[in-house]
């Protein structure tokens, strides 16, 4: 009887702690059922629907099935599919900043946690890298705006210099749209990427670098042989969430073209163009792209978790392998 | 525990479908309320939706505030809709706002005023009082009415446009800088586009931006941008404006800078080479500070004439809100404003205004002393200005007329900068139409 109390016991504890712990997790799911969760239900309900605005009075929503999809992929008379266009410019975009982005976040983060290199002043260093991000991305393509606008300081010098001619205009050239997009979402995020990439370096064991040198490794096999492997998770991690934001490019090419995506919107993102429509209130055709961007966001995010982990889970394995082989 | 649980996620998810659910409801009418404020209590707050400071300076300036009231500006920009946008907002939400929140007066432009003044968001002016004046210009009265005729507001300028012309220039160019003989020279558009070739080869723009002359042809469209069945349509102006302006960027009569673009109005500084801008009175303000620049720019070289064709551009209107419960303090505004000749003689005289008062109007007019030299040579530019505001007629107006204007510049001027051609810019123009306005139909 004492023992059968005893376990009665012992099981409403271990109840009591479950308690506890679906408490403390409960405001995060509260906030994101809320916020998100259903705000996204909302959304693909919407994308059915013929709903906008019409001045001040409310058109629908009428139920319309697929049309709104339909109309977003309905090619234009000569053949293209202006939300395809859209996402190739902003992949195109995406891709430009980021890999540079990466290739140099990678670079400063060995740098700085070289033992051997032992650099003086990190903290200085960490602080400035990151300093782009802190400013906030309107203001940051403002000031790129205001730089290269007809009237700024680069197209005086670069016309006192006699590279480019009284005519140009940075804006209405693809290239340097582009360019100027690509190089600030490159200059925003390479001082956070270095710091996450740092932390996921630093978490590596010494003993294994110490092992390396020891085997007679040079630098460049330690970095592909050991830390990358190692690191990997990580800079999964940051590509994908890199990739995220990547999608939902909005705020630089927005400020920066003053809405327009100029020139012949070849700068002009997804999300550009959901707020398009967002104008008018008409959450019809916006939801059918919010739910198009989500699809493509969670179809780059596997393909990338898949290819990138499929490596690390192979690159472990053979870790494991020639481990057991020295053994 | 997972009952628990359950009933806490089930709680929260009905939480937010209320909340949604409440939301939705706001965009229903706001019934008429007006019969019952005339009894109610004044507020103690005062809200204003505007889209620049312009006004603000003038209230500031000229209107006492009642003791006791608090005065709140919400300044949103008007550029790309966003004005409207917030407007809306605010509007829709009206009714379920606590009186300290509500809107009470609102701007409007001539470009979308129909959209408020034909809702049940504005209130008829005569409900509280106000009574519209025979010294106020027809047509601000026929922008601020509905269909049968009920007024919504008032506007305190009147905008009658004109060729603003820099005097050494056009000396250079006509061999004279005397108003009546420059007029004589560009009195219609091939005349104008004449003396535009002749500008060029001695090295001057006949006007500084690609949309610079655009006013002058849309405001005297003979047909709506969408017809009765919400097809979009080109009035012959608007090709007229197309065709003259492909004519002069090709030939380097203009800039491919926008209306209110930096280069354009670096243009207005002293060392300028541009002869002919467009606008009413507010533009002296508003886009020519750069002449009045103590160093660089140049006040006194400048006269205005009538030009090839008469018209008007914008003016603001102060709109009553639906649901203000400060409406002894709206009509006290709106008489400030119009039939306060006073406060109109100040605006001429200090603000370079063009008052929507006859009396105060006529008044400068016929003043062979008074002359305008805070910008011009000392010219009665309000002499000029009436003889044009005679003429202005409200018609052919929608209410989508700010965003197509808008968007059509903007898309053209990517072809008059090169990037794209034509049909390419035309095109990007009608999808813009499409996903602005769902309800309009756009050819194929």
């Amino acid at each position: 009887m004492k023992k059968l109390h005893q376990a009665e016991n012992r099981k409403n504890k271990s109840i009591s702690y479950a308690k506890w712990g679906y408490i403390f997790i409960a405001p995060f799911f509260i906030a994101y059922i809320i916020f998100t969760l259903i705000p996204q239900f909302l959304t693909i309900y919407n994308s059915f629907f013929e709903t906008y605005r019409d001045g001040l009075t409310q058109v629908g929503p009428n139920f319309v099935g697929l049309e709104n999809y339909k109309a977003l992929f309905t090619p234009e008379a000569e053949g293209t599919i202006r939300i395809l266009k859209y996402a190739a410019n902003t992949m195109i975009m995406w891709i430009a900043g980021a890999v540079p982005q990466f290739l140099i976040a990678i670079l400063l983060a060995l740098f700085f946690t070289s033992t051997r290199l032992n650099i003086k002043g990190q903290g200085i260093f960490k602080t400035v890298i990151y300093m782009p991000n802190l400013i906030m991305a309107a203001a940051f393509s403002m000031l790129f705006y205001t730089l290269f606008s007809r009237v700024g300081p680069i197209q005086a010098l670069l016309e006192q210099w006699g590279v480019i001619d009284n005519n140009f205009d940075f804006f209405s050239h693809t290239i340097t749209v582009r360019g100027m997009i690509a190089l600030m979402n490159f200059l925003m995020w390479f001082g956070n990427t270095t710091i996450v990439l740092m932390a996921g370096i630093m978490g590596i064991d010494q003993d294994l670098f110490e092992a390396a040198a020891i085997d007679g490794a040079n630098s460049v096999q330690v970095f592909f042989r050991v830390t990358l492997p190692l690191l990997m998770p990580i800079l999964v991690y940051c590509l994908i969430t890199a990739l995220i934001g990547g999608i939902q490019m909005y705020d630089v090419p927005q400020v920066l073209t003053n809405g327009r995506g100029e020139p012949n919107e070849l700068s002009r993102t997804l999300v550009m163009y959901l707020n398009g429509y967002l104008r008018n209130k008409n959450y019809g055709m916006a939801g059918a792209i919010s739910v198009i961007i989500f699809i493509i966001t969670g179809i780059l995010g596997g393909i990338v978790y898949k290819i990138l982990s499929a490596q690390y889970k192979e690159g472990a394995a053979k870790h494991r392998e020639r481990k057991g082989n020295v053994i | 525990m997972k009952k628990t649980l359950a009933v806490l996620l089930a709680t929260a998810m009905l939480f937010g479908l209320v909340a949604c659910g409440s939301n939705g409801g706001g965009s229903s009418q706001p019934e008429e309320k007006t019969e019952q404020i005339e009894q109610t209590e004044q507020g103690k707050v005062f809200n204003i939706y505007a889209w620049n400071e312009e006004f603000k300076g003038f209230f500031e300036k000229y209107y006492t505030v009642p003791e006791g009231v608090t005065v709140n500006w919400i300044i949103n920009p008007s550029d790309g809709g966003v004005y409207q946008e917030k407007l809306d907002e605010a509007l829709l939400n009206q009714e379920n706002a606590p009186a300290d929140e509500k809107i009470d007066l609102f701007l409007a432009e001539a470009d979308y005023i129909g959209k408020y003044v034909n809702s049940d968001y504005t209130m008829d002016v005569t409900s509280f009082g106000y009574q519209n004046a025979d010294t106020m210009y027809d047509y601000t009265i026929k922008a601020a009415s509905t269909d049968d005729g009920v007024c919504k507001g008032v506007s305190f300028q009147c905008c009658p446009a004109a060729v603003i012309y820099r005097k050494s220039i056009a000396k250079d160019v006509l061999g004279t800088d005397v108003p009546e003989e420059v007029q004589a020279k560009i009195d219609s558009w091939e005349k104008f586009d004449a003396v535009a070739a002749d500008a060029k080869a001695k090295g001057y723009y006949m006007t500084a931006s690609f949309a610079e002359t655009f006013r002058a042809f849309s405001n005297n469209c003979t047909k709506p941008w969408v017809d009765e069945n919400n097809n979009l349509q080109f009035d012959d102006q608007i090709t007229a404006w197309m065709d003259q302006t492909d004519n002069y960027i090709k030939n380097g009569y203009t800039l491919t800078a926008g209306v209110w673009d930096t280069e354009k109005t670096n243009e207005m500084f002293k060392d300028g080479k541009t002869m002919c801008f467009f606008g009413p009175a507010w533009y002296y303000n508003f886009c020519m500070t750069n002449a009045q620049d103590p160093d660089n720019g140049c006040v006194g070289d400048w006269c205005i004439v009538k030009g090839p064709q008469a018209y008007f551009w914008g003016g603001t209107w102060l709109l009553a809100a639906n649901g203000s419960d400060n409406t002894e303090m709206l009509k006290d505004i709106f008489e400030t404003f119009t039939v306060n000749e006073d406060v109109c003689s100040k605006l001429v005289e200090n603000e370079n205004q063009y008052p929507n008062n006859t009396t105060v109007v006529d008044k400068y007019a016929n003043d062979e002393s008074y002359g305008n030299t805070s910008i011009l040579d000392g010219q009665n530019d309000i002499k000029v200005f009436s003889e044009l505001a005679k003429d202005i007629k409200w018609e052919n107006h929608t209410n989508y007329d700010q965003l197509l204007n808008e968007g059509l510049q903007n898309k053209l001027q990517e072809y008059y900068k090169g990037s794209v051609d034509k049909d390419t810019a035309m095109k990007n123009f009608y999808n813009y139409v499409k996903e602005t306005y769902a309800n309009i139909n756009v050819p194929e």
